[in-house]
């Protein structure tokens, strides 16, 4: 069979049968978009892979990072480990910048403390507002874990607030008493 | 050096105190309302028990050993099987039934007539318990680490001093005589001048593969309250008593199981029981998939103003040791084993009247509980266990970003590194707060 025995046939074989082997495997998957859909219990190869680039950056590169994590956040599909995951690598990061994204899941007794984890971390006055904000909006342990990072933030500007809280009969025990210790901690801040 | 500390208050004190702030502000389980009028036995101290694992296991022997001085009151674990089981372990020692098992810390640090509480819970839940024991006007025995973060720690010490608290860190090789007189000759400058400290840690002893299933959790076993502070996830059974310790989220793996006992010896030896190094660096080796997340690989080196350096590393032969390399030789010590590069300097190490003196127990229990007596502090204060928490936690650090790292020990903040600053803490899960 001359053709099979040509010169010029055989990197043309060559190349077909290389061409089938990578069309079959399809797109590389993206590790900013599959890591907002990690399960618990599943391989989390590309959460590690982002949380390696996430701690490698330079700080005059976490604007870039912040955004595409924030972007991550609006993936279809996003779970609850994504969620966890991604306000991980924000809490490292994260600026004001993220603070209008995130401040919507603080509002929410469901994602609060994912977003506490990340917010937490924020300095200044647009993260110190949207804890205020959500006090609200959250109700029993939320509201107490939300009514802590007030006081472990320092924000005396809650004061007022929580001293409410603190003897507000409508609220159950968990909150008056997170109140209470974030007053008496904000306090003791103060002298 | 202990007698010059500020004393702490006695109970009886403290209860005088407390009366005073409840008569102001009656919040429940804020304030040691449940203190007042309430004295326990002025020689007989009560012991009430917050973790009744693994780590339990080794305080019961001493605890129920000396019913004419210590009486355990109340045992405590958020698993059913193991609280019963503590319970009956003590009801057996006394030959009674009057030991009361609780699955909430918060019930038991509210009795009035316990005096002292020993901690014996995963990692993550050590500062929230010590501190609301604290606050309820006990003392505490916490074990190692001290507490998961650098924030954490400085808190915990913070209510120490704030309520004037006997807390000793549960590092006992500060109670065994082989690393006291290692330490004072190094103080001593018996090594002539100090070249390196040389940690070695055991490496991780469990392993679980890329991926994990979620399991039912057991009947028994509050598994919101297992998790507490750390962030939520789903209950496994490889994921949770002992083996927490390989989930960063619950601990740092063997760098604060073993790393608090052999670098404190570190700390000790170098005089930094209030300070600590200025600068780390470290390249662990992590998991890259799976629920373990702590490094397998340790390797890490902290470096100290006088320009000594203090390495931590894994070694999968001969188990936890810390080495002095000086000018005259090396010494290296481990729990059962010492030895030199010259016999000679083991003699000279036993050798009394040294010009520095070290404080010298041969009994953490005993220590501990002649410090609860005599309101003075401890020979492993958590003062100086905050510190040597915080140098693993500089190693947990510098191999998670994998550079070197700047220190500041008297601000307790690292030098131009905002990610780094940002790794002291984390938010804890509602509806725990370090408030």
């Amino acid at each position: 069979m001359p053709a099979e025995t040509s010169p010029a046939a055989a990197p043309a074989a060559y190349q077909a049968r290389n061409s089938d082997r990578y069309s079959n495997a399809g797109a590389t998957p993206d590790p900013w978009v599959e890591c907002a859909k990690l399960t618990y219990g599943a391989d989390r190869s590309f959460a590690w892979t982002v949380r390696e680039q996430v701690i490698a950056t330079p700080p005059e590169g976490y604007g870039r990072v912040e955004e595409k994590l924030l972007k991550a956040l609006a993936t279809p599909g996003r779970t609850d480990a994504g969620l966890a995951f991604l306000c991980q690598m924000l809490a490292l990061v994260a600026s004001a910048k993220s603070v209008p994204v995130l401040a919507p899941l603080l509002r929410a007794d469901a994602t609060a403390d994912a977003a506490r984890y990340a917010l937490e971390r924020v300095a200044g006055p647009e993260a110190d507002a949207a804890f205020r904000a959500a006090l609200g909006s959250l109700t029993g342990n939320t509201k107490a874990g939300l009514i802590g990072s007030l006081a472990v933030r320092g924000d005396t500007a809650s004061q007022s607030a929580l001293a409410a809280l603190k003897d507000a009969a409508s609220e159950p025990p968990v909150v008056r008493e997170a109140a209470a210790r974030a007053v008496e901690k904000l306090n003791s801040a103060k002298s | 050096m202990h007698s010059s500390l500020p004393r702490p208050v006695s109970r009886r004190e403290f209860i005088q105190k407390s009366s005073l702030a409840t008569a102001v502000a009656a919040v429940p389980l804020i304030l040691p309302s449940g203190l007042r009028g309430a004295n326990a036995p002025s020689k007989k101290i009560t012991v009430g028990i917050v973790g009744c694992g693994n780590i339990a296991d080794s305080h019961f022997p001493p605890l129920l050993g000396s019913p004419e001085s210590i009486h355990v009151l109340a045992v405590c674990d958020v698993d059913r099987e193991r609280r019963e089981t503590g319970a009956a372990r003590v009801n057996q020692a006394y030959g009674n039934n009057d030991c009361r098992a609780y699955a909430d810390f918060r019930e038991l640090n509210r009795r009035p007539d316990i005096d002292v509480v020993f901690i014996c819970t995963p990692d993550h839940w050590h500062a929230l318990v010590a501190i609301d024991a604290m606050r309820n006007g006990k003392d505490i025995y916490c074990e190692k680490p001290l507490t998961l973060t650098i924030a954490e720690g400085r808190a915990l010490v913070d209510t120490a001093r704030k309520y004037d608290r006997v807390a000793q860190h549960g590092t006992q090789h500060r109670s065994m005589k082989r690393f006291h007189d290692v330490a004072e000759f190094v103080r001593n400058q018996g090594l002539g001048k100090l070249d390196r400290i040389e940690c070695f840690i055991p490496p991780n002893n469990r392993f679980c593969g890329a991926t994990w299933t979620p399991e039912p959790v057991p009947a028994g076993l509050d598994w919101d309250m297992w998790l507490g502070p750390a962030p939520w996830r789903p209950y496994t059974s490889i994921g949770c008593h002992y083996n927490f310790r390989f989930i960063s989220e619950s601990a740092y793996g063997q760098v604060t199981n073993w790393g608090a006992h052999y670098l404190d010896i570190g700390q000790w030896a170098l005089d930094m029981d209030d300070s600590g190094p200025i600068e780390v660096e470290g390249c662990g080796e992590f998991p890259s998939s799976g629920l373990f997340t702590n490094a397998t690989k340790v390797d890490f080196t902290v470096r100290y103003a006088n320009g000594v350096p203090m390495h931590c590393r894994t070694r999968h032969e001969g188990g936890g040791t810390v080495r002095f390399v000086g000018e005259r030789g090396w010494l290296d010590i481990a729990r059962d084993k010492m030895s030199a590069s010259d016999n000679a300097l083991l003699r000279e190490m036993q050798a009394p009247n040294k010009k520095i003196q070290l404080a010298l127990s041969n009994n953490h229990h005993d220590n501990f509980f002649d410090s609860v007596r005599a309101r003075k502090r401890p020979i492993a204060d958590v003062g100086l266990g905050h510190r040597t928490t915080t140098v693993c936690n500089l190693g947990q650090i510098a191999m998670v970003l994998g550079r070197k790292l700047k220190w500041d020990p008297a601000k307790e903040e690292f030098v131009g590194d905002e990610m780094a600053n940002r790794l002291r803490t984390r938010a804890m899960r509602s509806p725990w707060s370090l408030a």
